[in-house]
């Protein structure tokens, strides 16, 4: 197991002499590539201005776990933002659910997670799975200058709503993982490399705020939900998230997956993500299109490629959700 | 304040501005008026705007400062940068639907994020070749951000990240395709506008390459540039104003024209020349494009020698 460990004033670049050592990486402009025997991918690092710092995870195959210690500094003011997905090689293929074993219970959830630098955050990617990641560590006055016009204490009143916890976490949604994913694929070769990164972070932030007053909404009502529920609520949104190509699963199938009732599958899962099953279900799988048209593929095809065998429902469930017509979209002049 | 109201005077023109959290300026305005004389927002002059613009009607654009006969026409959906130093002006004569959003990129930001990067260097460079101004086309997805955020401006200015971020995306997408333009490097797949000007380039060079032979048709350049008949008469639309057919007739009936004027062959020579197989379909659609029969210009001609 490789360890790496950074303190609050330590840049993150600085993991990549400890784990370039370890692991035969090659480093080249600011990026490391694992060369493939301990794993496959790379990791990036970006220091954008005014006291932001990104260390981005792409990795997949790892051999050994992989874990990020981040030394508690007392006095700093600083945050942690995680925003992993990791997910099971493989499993957007099977229909099958594997049953958990022992060893793949451990922590291994896609989540979203703030923590105070004062009292410290390990992240532990673990080996054998397909991780995007990625690790913003900004000072609080530029957080607060990110986000001021939006509503000032937001920040502490996060930090404070989650009690004495160190970290608050929460589910990882759709929106998240399209932007991972979009930020992996383009971060190494994109030419305005600041750009693209603080933009992605802003838009993060705002997923982020967004997903908050859900959250928030939830704490204040008492109807905080159980471990064991959060996990099986990620599990059902995990499955819907990575089969939207095929028909909606049914709710029982899904409760067989979370190993709850209908009834209160649903009425928990909305609580959490704001979104119904099928709601959700629908706003990931329209996402997937419009990225496809936004790449000039046409509709019928689209449409096609997402699961429908009529063309016209596909439009009709985009108008439904976006207020216009794909041909709409094509053609806004 | 919301400019929904046709507003007359150039006075009475109201941008709404915001200062946006990541250290840029914003600042938008949509108007329906019978002419226009717009001047966009004063900023310190060490930076950069970019503008996006969109209109119904005719519009000119020129730094403001210079003089009215270097002013431009510009096409609807149009990303613009300038300097801070030289304010854009946008000019109409005539009744114009228009709005405009305004990024102000600071000389600090710049240095911060921009500065070192070698391809914004290179568009610094272009931006004082090219008349100070640098212009792109915008794309679906940026026309549906220019729209969200110019709404979201005037109603709902505290909502400044959304604003931000979409923003910020028209930013990169702007910087992303100029960069490409330089490279001269195949656009992703992402970006349809530089790849619709191709298309476009390539249909208009076959058209003046074969639009007087007479087994020309629009089927042949749809089987050549594999794209549908309605992608390709949009494309048109947007750039020339008309459909393809239109374009191809004006086309002919201009080749026709100057055949005229030679006085070298008869009107029936000519329109079969051009590729027309019926000599009335060519009169009508001469008529059609100066007003005028074929005959009757060729008697005027004649007149004035």
């Amino acid at each position: 197991m490789s360890y790496v460990s950074l303190e609050n004033s330590e840049p993150f670049l600085k993991c990549f002499e400890v784990l370039a050592e370890d692991k035969s990486c090659i480093v080249s402009d600011s990026v490391l590539y694992f060369s493939g025997k301990t794993g496959k991918g790379f990791i990036t690092v970006a220091g954008i201005a005014s006291g932001i710092e990104v260390l981005a995870v792409n990795l997949s195959q790892l051999t050994e776990d992989l874990t990020f210690h981040f030394q508690p500094s007392a006095g700093a003011s600083s945050y942690l933002l995680c925003f992993d997905e990791i997910d099971v090689p493989g499993k957007g293929d099977s229909d099958l659910v594997l049953p958990q074993s022992a060893e793949t219970s451990r922590q291994v959830h896609s989540t979203v997670s703030i923590t105070d630098v004062i009292k410290g955050r390990t992240v532990t990617y673990p080996k054998d799975r397909i991780i995007r990641s990625l690790i913003v560590r900004v000072k609080r006055e530029s957080l607060e200058q990110l986000i001021h016009d939006f509503d000032a204490g937001t920040i502490s009143t996060i930090l404070q709503s989650a009690g004495n916890e160190a970290t608050l976490t929460w589910p990882i949604t759709f929106k998240y993982r399209l932007l991972l994913n979009d930020f992996m694929a383009e971060i190494i070769q994109h030419p305005f490399r600041e750009l693209f990164t603080i933009r992605n972070i802003s838009i993060l932030i705002e997923y982020l705020l967004q997903q908050f007053f859900v959250m928030n909404k939830l704490n204040r009502d008492g109807n905080s939900l159980s471990t064991q529920d959060t996990h099986s609520l990620s599990k059902v949104e995990q499955h819907l998230c990575l089969h939207y190509k095929k028909e909606f699963p049914g709710i029982e199938k899904l409760s067989r997956i979370s190993a709850m009732s209908p009834t209160s599958l649903k009425t928990k899962f909305k609580k959490y993500y704001g979104e119904t099953l099928f709601g959700y279900y629908q706003k990931n799988k329209l996402e997937h299109a419009r990225k496809l048209l936004d790449n000039k593929v046409p509709v019928k095809v689209v449409a096609t490629e997402i699961g429908y065998s009529n063309p016209s429902h596909f439009t009709l469930a985009f108008k439904k959700e976006y207020g216009f017509s794909p041909w709409h979209y094509l053609n806004p002049h | 304040m919301k400019s929904q109201h046709p507003v007359q005077t150039a006075r009475a023109l109201h941008w709404h501005q915001l200062q946006l959290p990541v250290g840029l300026q914003a600042a938008a305005i949509k108007i329906s008026v019978d002419g226009l004389e717009l001047v966009q927002p004063t900023f310190d002059p060490n930076g950069l705007v970019l503008t996006f613009i969109n209109h119904k009607g005719d519009l000119y654009v020129r730094p403001a400062g210079r003089p009215q006969n270097e002013e431009q026409p510009a096409s609807p959906g149009l990303g613009l940068l300038s300097l801070a130093s030289q304010p854009l002006l946008y000019r109409s004569s005539a009744p114009i639907l228009f709005s405009a959003l305004v990024l102000y990129i600071p000389a600090a930001w710049i240095d911060l994020f921009l500065r070192d990067n070698v391809q914004f260097q290179k568009i610094g460079q272009t931006l004082e070749q090219e008349g100070n101004i640098i212009t792109c086309r915008l794309g679906r997805r940026q026309m549906s951000l220019f729209s969200a955020a110019l709404l979201l401006l005037q109603d709902n200015p505290q909502d400044t990240l959304s604003i931000q971020n979409n923003l910020l995306s028209l930013l990169e997408y702007f910087l992303c395709n100029r960069h490409r333009s330089l490279l001269g490097v195949n656009p992703s797949s992402d970006i349809d506008n530089e790849d619709d000007l191709t298309l476009i380039r390539e249909v208009e060079s076959y058209i003046s390459e074969y639009y007087c032979s007479d087994t020309f048709t629009v089927d042949s350049i749809l089987k050549k540039t594999y794209t549908s008949y309605h992608r390709l008469n949009f494309l048109f639309k947007s750039i020339h104003g008309m459909t393809i057919s239109e374009y191809i007739r004006n086309k002919r009936i201009e080749k026709s024209k100057e055949m005229i004027a030679d006085n070298a062959k008869s009107i029936s020579q000519i329109a079969y020349e051009i590729g027309y197989s019926s000599i009335s379909n060519y009169i009508l659609a001469f008529k059609k494009v100066y007003q005028i029969t074929p005959g009757k210009y060729k008697k005027q001609m004649d007149n004035m020698i």
